[in-house]
């Protein structure tokens, strides 16, 4: 009777699950700063960045970065300055005062560039996704080859994670395309995790402050209220 | 009783009796007692929006209100003022937090009939509130220049362009023609504008209930120290509730979408409004023609307002069980509502969000005088008081 | 209320009489915990006027002098003024170190124009006191004057190496802006 109950409802997960793609069950990627007692990993941010300076940055603008921002992954003075001087810009070497290269001096030419599918800017892609995080590592994964009765558009590549399955960026990301400086093993879901964990950095530089400040307001007025309805019953009780 | 501070000068006594007024109308005040907690909801919703209007202060030194610019310095206050980030999420979470109180305030007053009798101009300044605070809490949306609140504006701009006569002009006089350079610093004076007159109003309502609230039945307890801790208790309950919101969920109810900046050659794939604009919203979406959207959002807005004449039963009479059910039903219903027109369209949305707006009509406009005239069920326990409002 | 105005005065006799406040420890800790919530909530508001990392490194950058070659002056805007900075050769310390300050039009010692211990680099605001005109002279092949300082194209003021003003329309010496040496080869303006 048991084992009916049981293989009965797992026929009704399988068929009730919604659209389960074949993907890596077991290995699910996670980020340090997930969670609500979440902070960035620094050293996962670092390469990050190096992976988005190596492969994103040819494509891809990030307007509302500045090259001094990346004080706040870590780098030295003196290295931000040195990330930043290895930029060209039009009228020379970036300073870290620059905005985050533009590839495109303007619209039109990133879409003459691209055919009309202009590489969208990554500076707040990870908030305006829900699930940002773990949307933009599955984009970087998720290419695949096309299923039979599919025709994609052309110079368009077939990607499970992508609304429409059908998405013009061609896969950035190959295994040791970079070196990472502290021995990581650069594979590409790696590299995809890093890349993920910087630019969640880039949409929400502040998230460590504001988990760190939310855990000690929280307790805080957690004591407050406590001390406030005591007090409060405590004077209604008195002569009333 | 309390005896003045003996520091008080004379001089200013004289001229400007403040501590004698404190004395009489705020410390001293005589309120009835055993009040609920909600009872403080309006002076919560005060202290709220003054919040908002000082974190919102903040926020003007550094906004830049035109287009292109607007998402650019919104960023430049996340991400280089010092703790910009926070005051600009107080905003925006504080937002929510008004909202759901005013929500909770008209509920409260639907489900107590707090609108029958004398208490009929207190919910009039609480639905005026609310409707102000809709129109603030739009501007405030398509102010943030994200990609679904440019073409929120653009639309409503477009919109409002395209109808004829006198609702014609009036669009035209709101939005100053088409939606383009200029709009959003416009959008922004009547953003700060609006939102004084919902200080205004928040205030009046304040004044309005202590004025309408029935004679005091027991004997009066002063309103300090009794009340000054139930509201203070209020307050922290209020922020404890605001902060979790802030520093663990800072873009809880908005769209995703809204976070990237607004692009002119790009509609994104879905168009929401912030959360406490999705019911009026869905109902202005039934109609497809532009003036049958406004007529369905004043329709959906009057019969809030119609409510002291569609209730039937008797001021001093409490309301039924039945009635008291169904307005629960009303509330589930239109949180229904909200989540189907957030839901990505299908055909079962269509038709659920259909649902949901007949049965909010007809909840008014039909169960409520047949449900209200002959109540049915005793009084449950801890009902308002007969009479209507609550004194302060 | 309805006609609360003047009964109210009266009603206060009626209120339920609240005892004199016995000072207890429960209520002074809630008191000053909201106190302390009051201060942090506020101090957020305060600190959002206070300028921005990028304002603070705007009002006082940094510069490095250590690259400047002897004889030449390297230009760098800082709030909309051109500042100047220039490593002085020994022959013109030499030439300008002993000349009387109450020859010059403008008086001023060599020690009044430099800083201690750092005293071969002239930091001046590049703008000629007389006709508003920025100078020329920072390269050695520019036209420099008689004096091997700054020449005004405008109205021909002539400035030595140290910035005096030798002759000409402009009545003051060029000004120097405030600034510190961080170390050798870095200054700081402001």
């Amino acid at each position: 009777m048991r084992r009916t109950l049981i293989a009965t409802a797992a026929l009704a997960i399988t068929l009730l699950a919604p659209n389960a793609r074949a993907q890596d069950t077991l290995n699910q990627p996670h980020w340090q700063s997930q969670g609500a007692f979440g902070s960035y990993d620094k050293a996962a941010l670092q390469r990050g960045f190096l992976v988005y300076q190596t492969v994103c940055a040819s494509c891809h603008a990030a307007g509302e970065l500045h090259y001094r921002d990346l004080a706040g992954l870590g780098f030295d003075t003196a290295q931000v300055a040195a990330i930043a001087a290895n930029v060209k810009l039009a009228d020379g070497p970036a300073t870290p005062d620059d905005i985050f290269k533009n590839p495109y001096p303007d619209p039109a030419a990133a879409a003459a560039a691209f055919g009309g599918a202009i590489p969208p800017d990554l500076s707040t892609i990870v908030s305006a996704r829900p699930h940002g995080t773990r949307y933009v590592y599955d984009l970087l994964t998720g290419y695949a080859a096309a299923p039979s009765d599919m025709t994609l558009m052309p110079s368009h590549y077939y990607n499970i994670a992508f609304p429409g399955m059908q998405i013009a960026m061609p896969p950035a990301l190959k295994d040791n395309q970079v070196t990472y400086a502290d021995g990581t093993k650069a594979t590409a879901a790696q590299e995809a995790s890093d890349v993920a964990a910087f630019l969640t950095w880039a949409a929400d530089p502040n998230l460590d402050a504001r988990k760190e400040i939310g855990l000690r307001a929280t307790l805080f007025l957690i004591f407050l209220t406590i001390l406030a309805i005591a007090t409060k019953r405590k004077i209604w009780r008195e002569s009333v | 009783m309390a005896t003045p501070n003996v520091q008080t000068k004379p001089w200013l006594e004289s001229r400007l009796p403040l501590s004698t007024f404190w004395r009489n109308h705020v410390s001293g005040y005589p309120a009835e007692r055993d009040q609920p907690y909600l009872a403080t909801l309006p002076g919560l919703i005060l202290g709220a929006l003054i919040f908002l209007a000082v974190s919102g202060a903040v926020l003007s030194l550094f906004y830049v209100a035109a287009e292109g610019s607007a998402f650019h310095s919104i960023q430049f206050i996340a991400r280089s003022v010092n703790f910009g980030w926070l005051i600009q999420s107080f905003h925006s979470t504080g937002t929510t937090m008004l909202f759901a109180a005013v929500y909770l305030l008209l509920f409260r007053g639907i489900l107590g009939s707090q609108y029958k009798g004398s208490g009929d101009l207190v919910w009039f300044l609480e639905l005026t509130l609310f409707i102000l605070l809709l129109l603030v809490g739009w501007l405030g949306f398509v102010l943030a220049d994200g990609a679904t609140g440019y073409w929120s504006l653009h639309n409503a701009a477009m919109a409002g362009a395209r109808l004829g006569g006198l609702p014609g002009a009036i669009a035209e006089w709101i939005f100053g023609g088409p939606a383009g350079p200029g709009t959003l610093a416009r959008m922004v004076v009547f953003h700060v504008v609006l939102a004084l007159l919902l200080l205004v109003v928040a205030s009046t309502l304040i004044i309005a209930r202590r004025t309408t609230a029935p004679p005091v039945q027991r004997k009066p307890v002063a309103l300090h120290p009794y009340y000054t801790a139930q509201y203070f208790t209020a307050f922290v309950i209020f922020a404890l509730i605001f902060a979790i919101l802030v520093f663990f969920a800072p873009h809880l109810g908005e769209n995703h979408l809204n976070l990237a900046a607004a692009n002119p050659l790009m509609v994104p794939a879905v168009l929401t409004p912030p959360w406490y604009l999705l019911p009026l919203a869905a109902i202005g979406s039934i109609v497809p023609t532009t003036l049958g959207g406004v007529i369905a959002v004043i329709a959906g807005l009057a019969v809030l307002y119609a409510l002291p004449w569609l209730d039937r039963s008797r001021p001093g009479a409490s309301t039924g069980l039945l009635y008291r059910f169904l307005v629960f039903i009303l509330g589930l219903d239109v949180i229904a509502l909200a989540i189907a027109s957030a839901a990505p369209p299908s055909f079962i949305t269509g038709i659920l969000i259909k649902l949901f707006i007949v049965w909010y009509f007809l909840h008014f406009l039909v169960l409520t005088p047949l449900t209200s005239s002959t109540p049915v069920g005793a009084t449950p326990v801890g009902a308002t008081p007969a009479g209507g409002t609550e004194s302060k | 209320m309805a006609g609360s105005g003047t009964e109210a005065m009266g009603h206060v006799d009626h209120v339920e009489a609240y005892e004199a406040p016995r000072r207890d420890f429960l209520k002074i800790l809630t008191l000053a915990t909201g106190a302390v919530a009051s201060g942090a909530i506020a101090w957020p508001f305060i600190d959002a006027l206070n300028p921005t990392r990028e304002a603070e490194a705007t009002a006082k950058p940094i510069i490095n002098v250590g690259g400047i070659a002897e004889n030449t002056a390297i230009r760098v805007e800082w709030l909309g003024q051109p500042i100047y900075i220039r490593k002085l050769t020994a022959k013109q310390i030499a030439d300008n170190q002993f000349v009387v300050p109450d020859s010059l039009p403008d008086p001023a010692s060599y020690g009044d124009r430099v800083k201690p211990g750092f005293e071969t680099f002239v930091v001046v605001v590049g703008l000629n006191t007389g006709i508003a005109c920025e100078l020329e002279g920072n390269n050695p092949s520019d036209t420099r004057g008689p004096f091997d300082g700054w020449l005004c194209p405008c109205d021909g003021s002539v400035y030595d190496p140290l910035g005096r003003v030798r002759s000409g329309p402009a009545p003051k010496n060029l000004a120097i802006p405030r600034f510190t040496f961080l170390n050798d080869t870095q200054i700081q303006l402001g």
